[in-house]
């Protein structure tokens, strides 16, 4: 049995290591979708702004997606490394799971990446849109096998237990449990919708430095339409998902609502929650407002509080209550952002409304913020379970030393911080030098600023 | 019998893992020793086309592994913690490096010096790992139960040795297919030596893999015993095709008969030793998943495999033949020559700050106001039909709301991109062309 400070420590380490590789995927799925269309409007039309766009949009992709890459690589043998225990549990269902991610999802992705990438001049246009196209195929179906497993831990179905191995009685249910029905969709919204923040406020800030207007003008009106037109969808999606995890899974509920007594009809914005005494220091809210988001226009049903859970079964209300509101929060001022969208448009202002292009740029890494607060509340909802009512995350690790466990959660926190911020250079750098000049096909490349020695 | 085409999934992911990636890291360890920054830049270049796909043979042998073989995988894993965590840290700076090297003009020394320093460590770190596993692991109930250092032997570091002499083979095989010139002619004198050092590896590994495993190899029975014979056969032929291949015409000779070399010592190394996969006494029918799952694997993951195969073959064949730069290079002339030139834009129809300003002057504040107050009831309004707060009063009012939202908000997209096209709005000027 593993000591709880390693247990600790792997489940910060799987947390860092999640979050991390989540903020990639949660770009890089819907780029692939955007770039693929771009490239087969552009192969249609053979208007050069199409392949400006997709040029530069391509840039950033490559770098994006070989990190996600390499940061999935580490998720894939961690569920071994820190969690052996789990693996050898769940192994027969999920490990089958991802095998499927990985022959359908990943080869296909980096089978055809290359060719997109680097395939200019190699291939013919519409073998790059079909290169194209098969990536976005690829990005999708991870997302899908990846969701099911995910899900599966969430709302555990279709198994029968021997032994301490959890083996499938019916694939189908595995594959398709209850819970994905849920949660795929509001996922899948998620990162095109996070995918679209990003291409829309790069397109503010060149618009508000008079830059690359057509190309700045053209990706802003895109994403802004797509944003104003899932956006509302989105909100239903994952008011359904909550009520959903609500009734399966109480306690998350319960910690992300804030509450420990069942009696506020109101919707918590602050708590400080103190877990010893079962009761928060402090609470600000709004009346009612509970009560009328859970369907009850008259504001008088109570939300149910963490108390309902035997002590023992409560997952830990801070992270919960403020990965959800974080969420939420940031899906308000999405909301509001693509609401104005659509008002600016009414009136025939968008490509001139410099305030709202200031806000854009803010507005830019806001699905990822988002998608990170839903992950958290997903999965520390879920605490002390890691399958959800079957193992508990104490009896998942592997037998490690907490030397071992440290030091690879410094390793990893150093990395990772580290590519964090080559990313976040890299991506002003490229948005810094423009797109302006991406179209123009110079002769036989020379690499000018090379000398040859040696 | 399930478990052996499981095993047999597991282990042709691996082959392939360690010829693909093989040479990416070989190649990684060679760009080390080359002093030309254009070399170092081709090298690169060279394989930031195909490392993504060959990592994911990684990918595929671990969860293959997982579930085909959860004990053998919770035992592994566990097992080896700090050579799999360094090397997976090293694989994640190595696929950095790649990219943001192949993004940037010219050559940056610092990702050449990572992509050099990473692929020297995740070989070292493969090997070492292979080398404890062949060692033998401590378990118990499907589960690693020994120390954090067990994996530390005399025998690990020796493997660690032999595989990154077999990663440079494979590196200078791939480099005398796909290079001309200086690299070219590097990777065909740098072929032999390197054949030297991989025999002598498998000579004192096989060796030493007699005290090293604490099982007792049988080689009474004849169809092990024929297998491993023919096995060690094939490897020393395809060993004596690539001896006779580095430095001379056809230049794909060397990598095929390195991977047909490679392939047999595998074989070899696993006729050896099946059914056992962890020494002592993990074996394969122990360490099996129930059977619906490895049926579920076989078919459904083995089935994918020829597609699989089908267009990474035919990815490579676009890259096929020698290394030329990829014409992505050149959209960068900007970035090459120096400075940004950061043109605005002068045909631009509507602009912008001045009529702004104009407008909002015009109007008094009042209705503006109004408007304002009345948008943000109605952006209320619509967030919570959004969120489903009718739900209570009849199902179909907020998905019929969300509806309206929706075709309304496509409806005035279309309608602007419209009249934005027709300004000209999305004209692409001369000037940029």
């Amino acid at each position: 049995m593993a000591s709880p400070a390693v247990v600790e420590i792997s489940r910060w380490q799987f947390a860092v290591t999640a979050v991390f590789h989540m903020s990639f995927p949660a770009l890089t799925v819907g780029l692939s979708l955007f770039l693929a269309v771009m490239y087969t409007v552009y192969v249609r039309t053979g208007n050069p702004l199409y392949l400006q766009i997709f040029r530069f949009w391509k840039k950033i992709f490559a770098v994006g997606f070989g990190l996600g890459v390499v940061a999935g690589t580490v998720m894939t043998f961690e569920f071994g490394l820190n969690w052996g225990r789990y693996a050898h549990a769940v192994g027969p269902i999920l490990g089958v799971t991802i095998g499927m991610e990985v022959i359908t999802a990943f080869f296909l992705e980096a089978g055809f990446i290359g060719i997109m990438l680097y395939g200019d001049g190699r291939v013919r246009p519409r073998t790059m849109a079909f290169a194209c196209w098969m990536i976005v195929f690829g990005t999708l179906l991870s997302t899908t096998w990846i969701l099911s497993a995910n899900s599966w831990m969430q709302d555990p179905v279709g198994f029968t237990e021997v032994n301490g191995q959890f083996r499938a009685s019916d694939w189908w249910q595995v594959l398709f449990n209850p819970a994905f029905s849920y949660r795929y969709p509001h996922i899948l919204l998620a990162v095109l919708i996070s995918a679209c923040w990003f291409i829309g406020g790069i397109a503010a800030w060149y618009l508000l430095k008079h830059r690359a207007l057509p190309f700045a003008r053209r990706t802003l009106s895109i994403a802004l339409g797509v944003l104003a037109v899932l956006m509302p969808v989105q909100l239903y999606v994952g008011d359904s998902t909550a009520a959903f995890m609500g009734a399966h899974q109480p306690a998350k509920l319960e910690a992300f609502e804030g509450n420990w007594k069942t009696d506020n009809n109101g919707y918590n914005l602050l708590v400080v929650p103190n877990t010893d005494k079962g009761r928060n220091e402090l609470q600000l809210g709004i009346p009612r407002l509970g009560a009328v988001i859970g369907k009850d226009l008259t504001g008088k049903a109570n939300v149910p509080g963490l108390l309902q859970t035997p002590k023992a079964d409560r997952p830990n209300m801070w992270s919960a209550f403020y990965g959800f509101r974080t969420m939420y929060f940031t899906a308000l001022a999405m909301f509001a952002m693509a609401f104005a969208g659509v008002v600016l448009r009414l009136r025939g202002r968008l490509f001139t409304a410099r305030r709202f292009h200031r806000l854009m740029v803010w507005m830019a890494p806001a699905g990822v913020i988002a998608i990170s607060g839903g992950w958290i509340t997903a999965e520390t909802g879920r605490q002390p379970w890691v399958v959800y009512g079957l193992i508990r995350t104490s009896d998942a690790a592997s037998h490690l030393s907490l030397g071992a466990a440290v030091t690879s959660l410094v390793g990893f926190v150093g990395v990772y911080a580290l590519l964090l911020g080559l990313w976040i250079r890299y991506i002003v750098h490229t948005v810094r030098a423009g797109p302006e000049l991406l179209v123009a096909d110079v002769g036989p490349t020379v690499i000018p600023s090379e000398v040859k020695h040696a | 019998m399930l478990e052996y085409a499981s095993y047999a999934l597991v282990l042709f992911a691996l082959g392939a893992y360690l010829l693909l990636d093989g040479y990416d890291l070989g190649i990684g360890i060679l760009s080390l020793f080359d002093r030309s920054d254009l070399r170092r830049k081709e090298y690169n270049e060279l394989i930031a086309t195909a490392w993504d796909a060959n990592e994911s043979w990684l990918i595929l042998a671990g969860v293959a592994l997982w579930a085909g073989l959860p004990s053998v995988y919770a035992t592994v894993l566990p097992g080896l913690y700090l050579p799999l965590v360094v090397m997976l840290l090293a694989i994640v700076l190595r696929g950095a490096a790649i990219e943001l090297q192949s993004a940037a003009p010219g050559y940056r020394r610092g990702w050449g010096l990572v992509f050099g320093l990473s692929s020297l460590v995740a070989s070292l770190c493969q090997g070492l790992g292979a080398g404890a596993v062949l060692s033998g692991l401590p378990h118990h109930d499907g589960v690693f139960s020994g120390g954090t250092f067990d994996w530390f032997t005399p025998y690990s570091v020796l493997c660690a040795l032999g595989l990154a002499a077999v990663h440079l083979l494979a590196g200078a095989a791939w480099l005398q297919d796909k290079t001309v010139g200086t690299a070219h002619h590097r990777a065909g004198r740098l072929g032999r030596p390197l054949l030297l050092a991989v025999a002598a590896a498998a000579v004192v590994l096989a060796l030493g893999l007699r005290l090293a495993d604490p099982q007792d190899f049988r080689f009474d029975e004849p169809l092990r015993t024929t297998l491993f014979g023919l096995a060690v056969v094939a490897a020393a032929v395809c060993w004596g095709v690539a001896w006779f291949g580095f430095g001379r015409r056809p230049d794909w000779r060397p990598f095929a008969a390195v991977a047909g070399t490679e392939a047999a010592g595998l074989l070899a190394l696993v006729a050896a030793t099946a059914p056992v996969v962890v020494p002592p006494d993990l074996t394969l029918r122990a360490a099996a998943s129930p059977h619906g799952s490895q049926l579920f694997l076989v078919i459904g993951v083995g089935g994918c495999v020829p597609i699989v195969l089908a267009y990474n073959i035919y990815a490579w064949w676009v890259f096929r033949g020698k290394f030329t730069w990829p014409a992505a290079l050149t959209d960068q002339p900007a970035a090459l020559t120096g400075g940004s030139p950061a043109l605005t834009d002068s045909a631009g129809p509507s602009d912008t700050a001045a009529r702004e300003h104009a407008a909002d002057a015009a109007g008094s504040r009042a209705p503006v106001v109004v408007r304002r107050v009345l948008l943000t009831l109605l952006a209320l309004g619509t967030a919570a039909v959004s969120q489903d707060v009718f739900g209570g009063v009849a199902t179909w009012i907020d998905p019929a709301g969300i509806a309206v939202f929706c075709l309304t908000a496509l409806a005035v997209w279309i309608r602007s991109d419209r009249r934005s096209a027709s300004a000209g709005e999305f004209d692409f000027p001369a000037a940029e062309r």
